[in-house]
């Protein structure tokens, strides 16, 4: 009899206060392969602050964040490799091409730097401008190229950050559908918006509001919790708008 | 091995932006191109040209016979009334002013400008070398003292840029190499890229000495070209162990990318950063002595001076060109070199945490 594989995600208790004031109060979920994860809700309410936790870029206060079984605050070199992190700025370096970033981040997983850039440029759709320097991008292309980089490695934990911010309509589709593709295909990805349209897309969605975050549920479920038709509205009181 | 991969992966891509950027290209050519103007150019061999006022009833005669022949002299008012030449340095009209009193009528006075010493203390002693030269001539004794037979060791001609130019490479390859050291890890913070770089398969280790190496490769590149340029153009002497110098230069420019990166590390901006570079290399300059002669500073300076990196580059810089020392000469400047990088490496792995918060 084997242990159960560990949950991709597990965060007990999260407390973390940044220049002095609460911004995580307490959160606690748990994800497994093949979820997909929306965080909603207004700024500066820890959408942020929690994917920098899980990625090992900041450390919690109080209480613990787990990527697959390892403390995200003490992640080494090998275990990061289990994580990808797309920031909400763009990330790629400007003066580099696209190919050149792609083959970077290829470079510092163990398998052929090229293929493995290959691939991502050609799930991704961004072969025509694999030669064009990133800073010479429209959004776009250059959210596309970010997504692609992300890909690289087949990390099986995804952490996006507004990776939809400021994007045409076609594309915010294209993309919510290839981290659709990415959970069916057994990833873990927690992403978060502000674009509740976007949100309705995940089958499980946290919100964070000024008592602390609710959740992991559906949006749906969200919704009738705080007696609204639906996640918009219910965002909408919740994050108070019917002060207005 | 998958460690020196990342690490190799980061050098590409380091020196892959540092050939695209404008930044880059200016600290390595445009600096060292208006320093080396700068300190050896505009730096003459024949030294300031001082102008001198002479009066007196005699001015005419002996005195001015003798200083038209000194260097760095100019007899810009010879023939003016007693006390015209003390008028003429107060009027700024020259910087000295020689007044000869009439036969027996007392002393010789020389009155000098000292608002800049360096620029009139060459002149004075001239002047004054002058007199006595002079004076043992009328006494009749001047074979009882012969002249000195005046030899310069390593600079006969006491060139001034040759004194500059040794220490000028390494000034250079400081400059250079704390200012990538400093501002590349800012820049990189404020384009957002080095949060990404953390989230990265990658060890802290790895990634430093990655950012680092493509700088100390151009840094050390430079120095060489600098040290080809001070002997095209101002004939400055290769007599010593040059090829162990360049042995020098590529932990000379690491130690100062790691103190860069060491204080790069908490700054929040650029201009912060700058700040930190230029704190750290102006003192440099003057405790290693090359803007003013560690011989004249305190002990306490001289101490800290010991402690510096450029202060042991220069040494070696002036063993392997004027001096002619041979590589054992040169190359142990390299231990306190050293021990200094291994301590900004120290200190730059210490500074930087893998983390935003």
């Amino acid at each position: 009899m084997t242990a159960p594989d560990p949950p991709a995600v597990s965060a007990e208790g999260l407390h973390k206060a940044l220049a002095g004031a609460p911004i995580l109060t307490g959160l606690s979920f748990e994800l497994r392969r093949g979820e997909l994860l929306g965080l909603v809700g207004a700024n500066g309410r820890g959408k942020t602050t929690t994917l920098r936790i899980l990625a090992g870029l900041m450390r919690p206060d109080a209480g613990t964040a787990r990527i697959f079984g390892h403390d995200a605050a003490r992640l080494r070199a090998p275990e990061r490799r289990l994580v990808g992190y797309m920031s909400q700025n763009l990330s790629l370096y400007p003066e580099l091409t696209v190919a050149e970033n792609l083959r970077f981040r290829a470079a510092l997983y163990d398998a052929s730097a090229s293929d493995m850039a290959a691939e991502a440029a050609a799930r991704c759709g961004i072969a025509a401008v694999l030669s064009t320097r990133v800073d010479r991008l429209s959004g776009g292309w250059a959210r596309r190229a970010q997504f692609a980089a992300l890909l690289i490695g087949r990390p099986p934990l995804l952490l996006l950050d507004e990776p939809t911010n400021g994007l045409d309509l076609v594309t915010r589709r294209i993309m919510w559908r290839w981290m659709a593709e990415l959970a069916e295909a057994g990833h873990c990805l927690i992403v978060s918006t502000h674009d509740i349209i976007d949100a309705e897309q995940c089958p499980s969605v946290l919100h964070y509001g000024v008592a602390g975050a609710v959740g992991p549920m559906p949006p749906r479920a969200l919704a009738a919790l705080h007696g609204a038709a639906t996640l918009e509205e219910a965002v909408f009181t919740l994050d108070g708008g019917g002060r207005l | 091995m998958s460690g020196l991969r990342a690490c190799g992966a980061v050098a590409w891509v380091e020196m892959l932006r540092l050939l695209r950027s404008p930044t880059s290209f200016t600290l390595l050519l445009l600096v060292p191109a208006l320093q080396i103007v700068l300190f050896g150019t505009a730096i003459q061999p024949s030294g300031a040209k001082v102008a001198v006022a002479v009066a007196g009833p005699r001015a005419a005669a002996a005195a001015l016979g003798e200083l038209s022949r000194e260097p760095g002299l100019v007899l810009a008012m010879p023939r003016l009334a007693p006390g015209g030449a003390e008028a003429a340095v107060r009027a700024g009209k020259a910087q000295i002013g020689l007044e000869i009193p009439p036969p027996g009528g007392g002393a010789v006075r020389l009155v000098v400008n000292a608002a800049d010493p360096n620029l009139t203390a060459l002149a004075e002693s001239r002047i004054l070398g002058a007199y006595w030269r002079r004076a043992a001539e009328s006494a009749g004794v001047a074979d009882l003292a012969p002249p000195i037979d005046l030899q310069r060791l390593y600079n006969p001609d006491a060139r001034p840029d040759w004194g500059f130019l040794p220490a000028l490479v390494g000034v250079i390859m400081m400059i250079s190499s704390i200012m990538f050291g400093t501002l590349g890890i800012v820049r990189e913070r404020e384009q957002g890229t080095w949060e990404a770089l953390l989230a990265l398969p990658l060890g802290r280790g790895m990634l430093i000495l990655g950012k680092m190496a493509p700088h100390v490769a151009l840094v050390t590149l430079q120095g060489f070209v600098v040290l080809l340029v001070a002997a095209g153009l101002f004939a400055l002497p290769m007599r010593g162990a040059v090829s162990s110098l360049m042995l020098l230069m590529p932990p000379f420019a690491a130690a100062h990318l790691a103190l860069g990166h060491a204080l790069a590390a908490r700054a929040r901006n650029q201009l912060a950063a700058l700040q930190g570079a230029i704190a750290f290399y102006l003192p440099c300059m003057l405790l290693s002595g090359f803007l003013y002669p560690r011989e004249a500073l305190p002990r306490w300076a001289r101490i800290l001076g010991d402690a510096l990196p450029l202060t042991h580059f220069i040494r070696a810089a002036r063993q392997a060109t004027l001096e002619g020392g041979g590589p054992g000469a040169v190359l142990m400047h390299g231990v306190p070199i050293c021990l200094f990088l291994g301590a900004a490496l120290i200190l730059a792995a210490l500074r930087h945490q893998p983390r935003l918060d």
